[in-house]
């Protein structure tokens, strides 16, 4: 079936929303974009399904001669990825609702209502390109509504800043990956997806690692990758509220699929050493991401440096499946991939959840900061619980979505034993226990969101006083987390549907080391060995059968004949367990084995006269003990004083200013920024303003170009 | 570490062996005085003597309120006929009538949890229920522990006059306990105010504010006495006769 | 400085008039405008030490600031009057920092107001739970009166001075821990350290001060005792000491030289308690058992010894209320020797334990200098290169005669204080060694008739050095009973031990700190 009328329609819903922003009065813009954007978030869907599972289909737009033809082509990795976007725009359209009303009261929101529908188009032109030209327009079209989105909110210092200095590394980013595919056209002889894929086998090393540096980085930049991520922190706090959880859900991914097309499809790796890059950038990532979320108290922010940690988990994972794929082992790769996307997929519906509820929170409490909430579960409860759901998700625990990826990937990153070199094995045995640290860490930094945000007492009156969320804000949460929990649930369905998009890239089925088919009279259950059904036996596998004929709800990883298991577990059944304990836990309470009372008490505290707000822990207290030991990389400045101090002993306040400036910025921003100037203080050394030097500038660049020419 | 081990096993075992048998050791109570017969102006003399007021006359003899005994030993030095001294320290009585209800059941006599609280003491009281996690008297054998907060405790034990201050706070106390709980009130001062009390600060002890269990008089009571209270209010030990019955009806 | 020194200095001041009080004190009358500037040069430039503020009421505010030097400069009280219906004096605060609890005591009960001080109110009377305008310590205020129990004031906030991103105040207490007394901490951090430490004390607050006005000495002697019941002989020895002044009593050898057995029994089993607190505050269980052990032990010695385990009903003016035996004094002596090799096997242990002594090695630092001018006395003080020890000082009973060296150490931190207990512990034994040699078959007591008069009694107790004032009326009641106790002027120094440490430091500081809430509290 072809999935062209899909698109039209898509592009059909996309310009009506344009027009019809452009057009209606100011007040109905909020709506329209949820009205337009449900819609088209849906048709995204319905694309990406129909990629995942048909064969690639391809169809030629324009033929522009100096250019070759402009092509589209929806395969099952742009499915996959437009599925993705499909399930993100959904409910951040709908939040839209509630989300821009804070925007309007001071900005026209139809402008934003245009840009938003011409982004979607853009990526799902992104998405859908085969060609470098349409490619790269695209991305630049994309790079500039973001940017414009961002900086919607203009009248603040802080957002023209930070949107320009995103908007600045974009561009440079675009640059390298600009040169990264032209590069692989120079070398295919044509601007043509299809030409480059078939002329990979022919690059030379330099080139290729070239291409991948290039394209690594530059893609990565939009991805939020250590060390080209110095925009995305102030980026994302910045940005509309409405606006977040696309950037978080959608873009990110823009950067990923980029690192992905080029380097697993177009031109995949012969050497290990590119994918070991990836790992150790993307662990790298993580941990820096993960550390300055612990620490920070504003939500917005807190979120952005996690999205910073899970891009470098995915990454991490995608780095793995390279450097499998390249030392031969396709079955692993295929996982790798698997697991990578798996991750992507889970975080871009965790992360817009989280977004989305921080949303709420800024409307419903009037404030981010964690050290000014506290006790919003009384007063939003719908909005703790969905956010709870979020949270569970992203600190990887079980039976949410989390879980399963992360779990996987540290799996992933455990077979490392099957890697030819020993270098490749001390980098993945690092990067392995890095990405562990990362998961630990991450329980503390969400463990601190929803303790302090959530529970305890209020800290403040706008905390005291918080409005519960619109129900245009609840119901995007609550299909997200709802989502979250089916990933998490029945990832032995799911894998299946990834596996379609991972195996062309690794020539190799993931479902079949994942999810083999242990059911008797399932297809390919013949030709499983025999001591491997024995196995399965003994866990039980056989048990699921009944209840849901399918795939079966146990995961595995086949390791081949010498070690049929490898490791098995199932988040299908850890559900009805987990309820069935809890339910036993209530009933075995409420048994009422004698006459008892429930009696409610006070709150114990030590006998004070009264426990008040500022008595409580806060944010900043709590993940103190994570800035003190990574006081090395944070770099604190602490400035303490005692001011009006009286007659020395009589202390009236003490002052204490902790100020730190971020790592990379110290790293990579201000030396970059340094050589930047330096360079053009010593090019302005030509600016002196004599007319006649720059005529012999004008005489002396023709004279190069002539010697040049005549050279070459 | 090892020579801490060491250490440890080389200093033996030095628990008393109260409850099993009765513990004569030097020094290990203070002893209290003892009520006795005399003649008219002596005992005239000798009540006066006493600044608590705990030496009463009844039916012509010396009786002693250990509800105000503080130990001040007026009676018993610096007099020409000084009162006698016993050296017991079973002391602790149930409050009021024997109720079979005013000890915790069962399931407790093996392990109970203790949470204590100084509501204004004067140190020794305090010292001396220190002194029972010492090796000398090892309330752990017994099965009593101490725990910092009150939603584990199964008995409240009360030392001090209850000062104003801390009024609050050990109602709060008492009140975050699960039910079931005693309270114990250890000491003169918390059945009587000893020396400090009633006054415009602190109180007449831990019977105005809390429902007492079992009472401990003393000043202070050495660890046996404490002992025998705790052991009292599970069920193990019998209270001593209600010497406090007769004072505690006529206040 | 000697004392004629000091007179002609003093006759020097402007404002200023010399006099000479009872017992050889130096009395400097002065008035409001020259008070601040002449205690500042009494405490830093004439080096003597502050003992404390006895405020009395009679028919004018009688502010007596009591300084004392050693024995040749002796003690100088600066006294200041003020009407009774002006109750208001300057404070000295900003020059004798070590004044500064006793102004803010007087504030409260009194309704003294201290211009210059700047934080007045909410000390011994809680805001948030007393009633305002009630001065208990007034004359017209009776002691028997029970007050109204007030509700806990909802609109109370307590005063923070840190301001820092993200800081908050850990409250601890009143009722925590298994066996700590009852006190509330407010520790303000930013998560990791305490960078202010703030005491709530006067939960324990049992008005003894008033307590004893107009009652007898018998009376008096019982709250004397009974205040602070773990150190209860030396109060009580202050106590009689100040009588025993007033009266002209001289107490007989005998008694002089059992006073000083008793007290040093009393400071060895004191400071073993505070080595045993030390050891099961770093959880060195087996560390502490010992100690508990060796503790037990001098309470079961004291109890064999005079009848009661803390010493009660012993001292009394005049000397002592019964005699003991030279025979018991030397069983006593000899399980006070064993103790102390035990106890000298014990430090040899504990300081080869490296996990106990990370944990009060370079911890929980009192420096001299405000050691000096917070006044800390003690232990604690000596710890902190502080030699002062009312012992070798202004020595009392038979100390005069025995050989005695104060210890001292210089770091100022938790082992500083340890190495000093130890070192003192030490002390004690030889100083019973000598006081049981010097021991003469005499009586133990002289009769004491009370009259009126003044004086202040001065004791080294195991925390240090303890002022009582008492001053008895024409009938030989207690017309005004003032206690400085040691544990009052060192819970005033406690914050700075305790800031800039994480609160895992806290409970080991406290412990090393050796700090008695009833006594402070009285």
């Amino acid at each position: 079936m072809s999935a062209w009328p899909l698109v039209a329609a898509l592009l059909a819903v996309c310009a009506g929303g344009v027009l019809a922003a452009a057009l209606l009065p100011r007040r109905t813009a909020a709506a329209l974009v949820a009205w337009f954007g449900a819609p088209a978030g849906l048709l995204f869907v319905a694309i990406g399904a129909a990629g995942l599972a048909q064969a690639p289909q391809t169809a030629e737009l324009w033929a522009l001669p100096p250019l070759g033809s402009l092509a589209v082509r929806l395969d099952p990795l742009a499915g996959f990825f437009l599925l993705v976007t499909g399930l993100v725009v959904l409910p951040v359209s709908l939040y839209a609702v509630s989300g821009l009303k804070r925007l309007a009261a001071r900005y026209d929101p139809r402008g934003y209502a245009v840009m938003y529908f011409a982004l979607l188009a853009a990526v799902a032109w992104i998405l859908l390109s085969d060609d470098a030209f349409s490619f790269l327009v695209s991305w630049e079209i994309m790079s500039l509504l973001v940017y414009l989105l961002v900086t919607y909110e203009h009248e603040r210092d802080t957002t023209r800043r930070a949107a320009y200095l995103m908007l600045g590394i974009s561009e440079a980013g675009a640059l390298a990956a600009a040169l990264g595919l032209l590069l692989l056209a120079a070398r295919a002889g044509s601007l043509q997806f299809s030409d480059m894929r078939g002329s990979a086998g022919v690059l030379a090393g330099g080139v290729r690692t070239a291409v991948f540096l290039l394209t690594f980085f530059g893609f990565g930049v939009k991805a939020g990758l250590v060390p080209v991520n110095v925009w995305l922190p102030a980026a994302y706090t910045s940005a509309p509220a409405a606006f977040v959880p696309l950037l978080a859900g959608a873009t990110l991914n823009l950067g990923l699929y980029g690192i992905v097309r080029v380097n697993a499809d177009l031109a995949p790796p012969v050497s290990v050493t590119p994918g070991l890059l990836a790992v150790v950038v993307g662990t790298a990532s993580a941990l820096v991401g993960i550390l300055y979320a612990t620490t920070d108290n504003d939500l917005k922010t807190l979120l952005a440096h996690s999205s910073i940690e899970n891009a470098g988990i995915i990454t991490a994972g995608l780095g793995a499946g390279f450097v499998f794929a390249a030392a031969d082992r396709p079955a692993l790769a295929a996982m790798a991939f698997l697991v990578g996307l798996y991750h992507l997929l889970n975080h871009a519906l965790y992360k817009t959840l989280l977004f989305v509820g921080v949303g709420g929170v800024d409307d419903g409490a009037r404030t981010r900061d964690l050290d000014r909430l506290g006790g919003l579960i009384r007063r939003m409860p719908w909005t703790a619980l969905a956010m709870l759901a979020g949270v569970l998700s992203i600190a990887a625990l079980p039976p949410f979505n989390g879980f399963v990826s992360e779990w996987l990937t540290l799996q992933t990153f455990l077979r490392s034993a099957e890697l030819p070199s020993v270098g490749a094995r001390i980098v993945f045995a690092l990067c392995g226990a890095g990405l562990a640290l990362t998961a630990a860490l991450a329980v503390t930094c969400f463990v601190k969101l929803f303790a302090m945000g959530f529970l305890g007492v209020p800290r403040t009156r706008e905390a005291a006083d918080a409005r519960e969320s619109p129900r245009s804000t609840l119901a995007p949460m609550a299909l997200l987390a709802a989502l979250c929990l089916l990933l998490g649930v029945l990832p032995t369905y799911v894998i299946p549907a990834l596996d379609r998009a991972v195996a062309p890239l690794a020539h190799s089925s993931a479902t079949a080391a994942l999810v083999p088919p242990f059911f008797t009279g399932s297809p390919g259950h013949d030709s499983l060995p025999a001591p491997f059904v024995a196995e399965f036996h003994d866990l039980g596998a056989q048990v699921g059968q009944r209840l849901l004929p399918g795939p079966g709800l146990v995961l595995m990883h086949r390791g081949g004949n010498a070690n049929p298991v490898v490791f098995a577990g199932s988040p299908a059944y850890l559900l009805p367990v987990l309820a069935g304990l809890l339910a036993l836990t209530f009933l075995v309470a409420r048994l009422p084995a004698r006459r008892r009372t429930l009696a409610r008490r006070i709150a114990w505290d030590g006998g004070i006269r009264h426990l008040l707000p500022e008595m409580t822990y806060t944010a900043t207290g709590f993940s103190n003990p994570v800035r003190v030991i990574f006081q090395a990389l944070f770099r604190p400045t602490i400035a303490e004083d005692t001011p009006d101090t009286v007659a020395e002993h009589f202390r009236t306040a003490i002052v204490r200013e902790t100020a730190s400036v971020h790592l990379l910025e110290r790293l990579v921003l201000v030396p970059a920024a340094a050589t930047a100037f330096a360079l053009a203080r010593l090019l302005a050394r030509i600016h002196h303003g004599l007319l006649n030097a720059y005529v012999a500038y004008a005489l002396g660049a023709l004279l190069v170009m002539l010697v040049v020419a005549r050279v070459l | 570490m090892t020579q801490w081990v060491v250490k440890g096993l080389a200093t033996g075992v030095r628990t008393t062996s109260y409850p099993d048998a009765a513990d004569h050791a030097a020094g290990v109570t203070s002893g209290r005085p003892v009520g006795g017969t005399y003649p008219a102006a002596e005992r005239a003399a000798l009540i006066a003597r006493c600044p608590t007021g705990a030496l009463t006359e009844r039916d012509g003899a010396v009786a002693v309120d250990y509800t105000r005994c503080v130990h001040a030993y007026r009676c018993a030095r610096q007099v020409a006929t000084p009162l006698a001294w016993s050296h017991d320290y079973e002391w602790a009585t149930t409050v009021g009538a024997a109720d079979p209800r005013r000890t915790l059941d069962a399931p407790f006599a093996r392990s109970a949890h203790i949470i204590v609280v100084d509501a204004g003491d004067c140190g020794a009281c305090l010292h001396e229920v220190k002194q029972l996690n010492s090796p000398f008297y090892n309330m752990h054998r017994l099965g009593f522990f101490l725990t910092p907060t009150p939603r584990h405790a199964d008995i409240l034990l009360v030392v001090g006059p209850v000062t104003d201050h801390m009024r609050d706070a050990l109602r709060k106390t008492y009140e975050a306990m699960p039910t079931p709980k005693r309270v114990l009130a250890v000491g003169t001062c918390a059945l009587s105010g000893g020396v400090f009390g009633p006054s415009f600060v602190s109180g007449a002890g831990v019977a105005d504010l809390l429902p007492v269990d079992v009472a401990v008089p003393g000043n202070p009571p050495p660890p046996l006495a404490i002992l025998h209270a705790l052991l009292v209010a599970v069920g193990r030990a019998e209270p001593a006769p209600a010497l406090l019955a007769a004072e505690a009806a006529a206040r | 400085m000697n004392r004629t020194e000091v007179r002609q200095l003093a006759a020097a001041q402007s404002d200023v008039t010399v006099r000479d009080g009872a017992a050889g004190v130096l009395e400097l009358e002065c008035g409001p405008g020259a008070l601040a500037a002449l205690c500042g040069r009494v405490f830093g430039e004439w080096g003597y030490n502050f003992a404390g503020l006895v405020v009395e009421e009679a028919a004018a505010w009688e502010l007596r600031y009591l300084f004392y030097g050693d024995a040749a400069a002796g003690w100088l009280h600066v006294v200041l009057h003020a009407p009774l219906e002006e109750p208001r004096v300057p404070s000295i605060a900003a020059v004798v920092h070590a004044a500064d609890w006793h102004e803010r005591e007087a504030e409260d009960l009194y309704g003294l107001t201290f211009e210059g001080h700047p934080r007045l109110g909410d000390f011994v009377l809680h805001d948030d739970a007393w009633q305002e305008g009630v001065q208990p310590m007034r004359h017209g205020f009776s002691a028997a009166a029970a007050l109204e129990h007030r509700r806990p004031n909802p609109a109370w906030r307590p005063r923070r001075i840190v301001r820092a991103r993200g800081s908050f105040i850990m409250p601890v207490g009143p009722v925590f821990g298994a066996l700590a007394e009852s006190a509330h901490y407010q520790l303000e951090t930013v998560g990791e350290d305490v960078i202010r430490a703030y005491p709530r004390l006067f939960y324990k607050y049992r008005g003894i001060e008033k307590l004893a006005e107009g009652q007898s000495l018998a009376r008096g002697l019982l709250l004397a005792e009974r205040f602070a019941a773990t150190t209860a002989f030396a109060h009580a020895l202050a106590f009689s000491q100040a009588v025993e002044r007033i009266c002209g009593a001289v107490v007989p050898a005998r008694a002089q030289v059992l006073r000083v057995f008793l007290a040093e029994l009393e400071r060895l089993r004191h400071h073993i308690g505070a080595i045993e607190g030390i050891c099961e505050s770093t959880a060195l269980a087996v560390a502490a058992s010992q100690a508990s052990i060796l503790e037990e032990e001098l309470l079961r010695v004291s109890g064999a010894l005079t009848g009661h385990r803390y010493l009660f009903g012993l001292a009394t003016p005049g000397g002592l209320t019964t005699d003991l035996e030279d025979t018991a004094c030397a069983d006593a002596l000899r399980s006070c020797r064993s103790v102390l090799a035990e106890m000298n096997r014990l430090w040899e242990m504990l300081r080869l334990t490296s996990s106990f002594m990370d944990r009060i090695e370079e911890v929980g630092f009192i420096r001299e200098s405000d050691a000096r001018n917070h006044g800390l006395v003690g232990p604690i003080a000596r710890a902190s290169g502080i030699a002062r020890d009312l012992r070798a000082l202004l020595p009392y009973d038979a100390y005069g005669k025995l050989a005695f060296f104060p210890a001292l150490e210089r770091e100022g931190d938790g082992y500083a204080r340890m190495r000093v207990l130890f070192a003192e512990s030490r002390q004690c034994v030889s100083l019973m060694d000598q006081a049981f040699a010097a021991l003469e078959p005499g009586p133990v007591a002289v009769s004491v008739a009370p009259r009126a008069g003044a004086a202040l009694g001065a004791v080294e107790a195991p925390r240090g050095a303890a002022f009582h004032w008492v001053h008895l009326d024409d009938a030989g009641l207690v017309a005004r009973y003032r206690i400085v106790p040691p544990s009052f002027t060192n819970w005033h120094g406690f914050h700075l031990a305790v800031e800039n440490f994480a609160f895992q430091d806290f409970p080991i500081i406290l412990s090393t700190l050796d700090l008695s809430v009833a006594e402070n509290d009285r």
